[in-house]
């Protein structure tokens, strides 16, 4: 009993002073981030109190899973087919380049890490060393969003960052995904010939297509919108989530990249503006369960971790502003030109700490901590430096007011679904 | 409806196709269990519509969906899901405790104290009375009762009197959240399930250690169990105090990400109630009465988004408490099942009708005030588990009866309580 009370004080104790650094962090810097929520389920878990011990963690996976896939489906459905028509090429051209230049850096630097530094074999380098790469490129259009809420009008950057953060975030899963298809794990029934990792990705993208399918179907024409239809439209979307998940867990897949595709058909269908509202307005919980769960699980153990995780930081840090210089220098129309694109991307979200938590589900056996610690101090600390980085990089650059010549099309339509 | 089923049933077949290509990491997930939820929750969602298509409560088709599913009927969602579900249904408890407790408000009780009180008087001692009566009257037909002496015979009758006696506060509210009920029948039901779940507790406890020592098994003495029933419900309502404090606090000072902290909330209550031994219902039906009457703060904010939480919660309970509905146990037994579910109803009726014509209630709590109290659900199922477990050989045997009664109660109950308050005019959306 007095173990059990000590817990709970510790817990509430550890909220308190978390609560209080991050608020001021807030007040001041803008942040934009959940720190203290990590901290809550670091606290709770079975590497501190142990109120919630691996087991009871273990009996959280299905608001786990919901978390991933919700964030998975959210992404899925910012692209919808007309909106992406009507984007100027120019910005289609600085965010798949910052994306596609990040990714390749980061992913050049930790290949070297894992293989040359740390003697990892190949395989086992390259799926550390992608997950990795992935979880640098995420960036989150956050701190963007919360700067646009507080000051109009705003720079023409502000439609290409968020429009950037959502193509890093689509690199990002896409290639996770991809990851965990090329290199898959497990071991299928003998009655079966196992299948070739360009089979596993067909199996994987026809997983998230006909759940979409399904869904599309299940959920109807009609219109969710009033409060009753909403809550209702919440339980079908958890289930078609959930479902998703369990197919994507079943053959050891990734649930985001399925759920990403499941939210692209559903956006893409027509009647579902109230999906992606719904999912629009549950993200920032869904967002914080998921931080919880992630402290909870979270085991700094190994000593690489003090090696790795702050290496890892300085390794994005540097892909971000590498990305960032070779698109906003190099591929931007002369209005959106700058070196420091880079600068105002360094936010990650929630997609980053759902791809690290999906990454000890499917590869526990393959330093699991290690990914979750560098990815959670890597989003911590970025999540803190964000709001600041975009508001010096958008105060620099022209107003709202030369959008026009940039962007006569939908860029923004894309992100306001 | 029938495209939804369809798509329900496709998604089975499809799951049974990747079934070869299954290689799932068992030890860290259970993606079976996690399938076979996203299913029950689809399921129940388009169940509960068709129940509503017929009029019928919506929670109704959630607990079909469950028992169609379950291990009853199809065994799709086999027991060992259930299991791996368990902290699903211990997080909706809790939420479904709170926002019950911050439900009931202190000037509905004041306002209703007379007749909540007598509705609870009269309608513990008559169903006590005529449940004990039947049981004994129908002792040969009720296989724990069978091979008992007569002492032995009245308190194990008592036990099964007891926990048939459990109102549901979760049908209750389930109905009230979705008919959007506030009249004098709601606010009656309510106050009356809410605080006889308190007086169940108590009762149980007394009963359970009275039939234990008549069977011969291990038990304490009165003071002993009379101090151990205080120290659970005191427990309880320090328990209830402290985390509708910690509510308050942070209703005060944070108020941010209420649905979270609530969730952590309940997380955090559910893993110290067993160690600190005390009722996790209990404790959080008193700390959301609390919140909303005691505290320094308004509880809106926090009911507010209980309530838009309430409907996933909902569905989760119902579907996994119709899954775990044994009805083969009912089929075994369904005449003297039967026998006692009316009579229990009959002791409601004609007990709550006269309570109210005592207490001088409104005409249509009098008429119908009887309907909101047939419903059985978790807590009675619970009380029947620990029956079962604590007391091998009669529990077990009790065990089937108890259930088959609780199922019978649990489908007819919201039925009977959506027909009162449509009659009693008091549904806003039906």
């Amino acid at each position: 009993m007095q173990t059990t009370l000590a817990a709970l004080a510790v817990i509430t104790v550890g909220y308190i002073l978390a609560y209080l650094v991050f608020d001021r962090l807030r007040d001041r810097f803008g942040y934009v981030g959940g720190a203290e929520y990590v901290i809550i389920g670091f606290l709770l878990g079975p590497r501190m109190t142990g109120l919630l011990g691996a087991a009871e963690v273990q009996d959280l996976t299905p608001i786990v899973s919901l978390a991933l896939g919700w964030l998975g489906m959210l992404l899925g459905t910012y692209f919808r087919l007309p909106a992406l028509a009507r984007i100027d090429t120019s910005h289609l051209r600085i965010a798949f380049t910052e994306a596609l230049a990040t990714f390749g850096f980061a992913l050049a630097a930790l290949l070297a890490l894992f293989h040359y530094v740390l003697g990892y074999a190949w395989p086992e380098a390259i799926v550390q060393a992608v997950t990795l790469a992935a979880v640098a490129t995420l960036s989150s259009a956050a701190a963007v969003d919360a700067l646009t809420r507080r000051h109009r009008p705003v720079s023409p950057l502000v439609p290409v960052l968020q429009f950037t953060a959502r193509i890093d975030a689509l690199i990002a899963v896409a290639a996770f995904g991809l990851l965990l298809a090329i290199f898959h794990q497990g071991q299928v029934s003998l009655t079966v010939r196992p299948p070739t990792a360009t089979e596993w990705a067909v199996i994987n993208l026809a997983v998230g297509v006909s759940s979409g399918v399904l869904f599309h179907l299940f959920l109807g024409p009609g219109r969710h919108s009033d409060e009753g239809q909403g809550s209702r439209l919440f339980v079908a979307l958890a289930g078609a989530i959930v479902v998703a998940s369990g197919a994507s867990y079943y053959l050891n897949l990734s649930p985001i990249y399925t759920n990403l595709v499941l939210g692209f058909i559903l956006a893409n269908s027509g009647a579902h503006r109230d999906v992606t509202r719904l999912l629009l307005n549950t993200e920032r919980p869904v967002y914080l369960a998921l931080l919880i769960f992630a402290g909870a699980a979270w085991s700094p153990s190994s000593p690489e971790l003090l090696f790795v995780a702050p290496l890892f930081v300085l390794i994005r840090l540097a892909a971000r502003f590498a990305g960032g210089w070779v698109a906003g220098a190099l591929s931007a129309p002369p209005v959106l030109r700058t070196p420091w694109l880079g600068r105002a991307l360094l936010a990650q979200g929630g997609i980053a700490v759902a791809l690290a938590v999906n990454y000890t589900q499917v590869r526990p056996d393959l330093n699991g901590d290690l990914i979750l610690t560098a990815t959670l101090v890597s989003v911590l600390l970025f999540d803190i430096v964000a709001s600041r980085e975009v508001s010096q990089l958008v105060s620099t650059t022209p107003e709202d007011g030369d959008l026009s010549r940039v962007n006569e099309g939908g860029g923004r339509e894309l992100l306001t679904p | 409806m029938i495209r939804r089923l369809v798509v329900l049933v496709l998604l089975v077949g499809g799951a049974v196709l990747l079934e070869p290509l299954r290689a799932p990491t068992e030890g860290v997930i259970a993606p079976r269990s996690l399938f076979l939820f996203g299913i029950l929750l689809l399921t129940a969602d388009t169940f509960g519509a068709i129940a509503h298509d017929l009029r019928l409560p919506r929670l109704v088709g959630y607990l079909v969906a469950g028992l169609a599913l379950g291990p009853s009927v199809s065994e799709i969602v086999p027991a060992g899901v259930l299991e791996d579900l368990g902290m699903m249904k211990r997080l909706a408890v809790g939420l479904i405790g709170l926002l019950a407790g911050a439900e009931l408000r202190i000037a509905d009780l004041r306002q209703r104290h007379r007749l909540i009180l007598l509705v609870l008087i009269f309608q513990t001692a008559a169903v006590l009375l005529v449940l004990l009566g039947a049981s004994l009257l129908l002792r040969d037909w009720l296989p724990f009762l069978k091979a008992l002496s007569n002492d032995q015979m009245f308190f194990v009758a008592l036990l099964f009197a007891v926990i048939l006696t459990v109102n549901s506060p979760m049908v209750t509210l389930a109905l009230l959240t979705e008919t959007r009920a506030a009249g004098p029948l709601a606010r009656t039901t309510l106050g009356v399930v809410l605080v006889a779940d308190v007086i169940i507790i108590l009762l149980f406890t007394g009963a359970f250690s009275l039939a234990q020592a008549s069977l011969g098994g291990a038990t304490a003495g009165a003071p002993e169990i009379l101090l151990r029933l205080l120290r659970e419900v005191l427990g309880s309502i320090l328990a209830g105090g402290i985390i509708g404090g910690v509510l308050t606090l942070y209703l005060r000072f944070v108020k941010r990400e209420l649905v979270v902290f609530a969730v952590v909330v309940v997380f955090a209550t559910a893993a110290a109630a067993p160690a600190l031994h005390f009722e996790f219902l209990l404790s959080m039906l008193v700390a959301g009465f609390l919140v909303e009457n005691v505290a320094p703060v308004r509880a809106e904010p926090l009911v507010d988004v209980l309530h838009q939480a309430a409907l996933p919660v909902f569905v989760v309970f119902f579907a996994m408490a119709g899954a775990e509905l044994h009805i083969q146990e009912f089929a075994a037994v369904w005449p003297v099942v039967l026998l006692i579910a009316f009579a229990r109803m009959a002791a409601i009726y004609g007990s709550t009708t006269y309570a109210g014509r005592l207490a001088r209630a409104e005409p249509d709590v009098i008429r119908y005030g009887w309907t909101g109290l047939v419903s059985q659900a978790g807590v009675a199922l619970g009380l029947a588990t620990i029956v079962a477990d604590r007391l091998p050989g009669v529990g077990l045997a009790m065990q089937a009866v108890t259930i088959g009664v609780i199922a019978f109660n649990e489908s007819v109950g919201p039925i009977l309580f959506r027909h009162g308050l449509l009659r009693a005019g008091e549904v806003t959306t039906p």
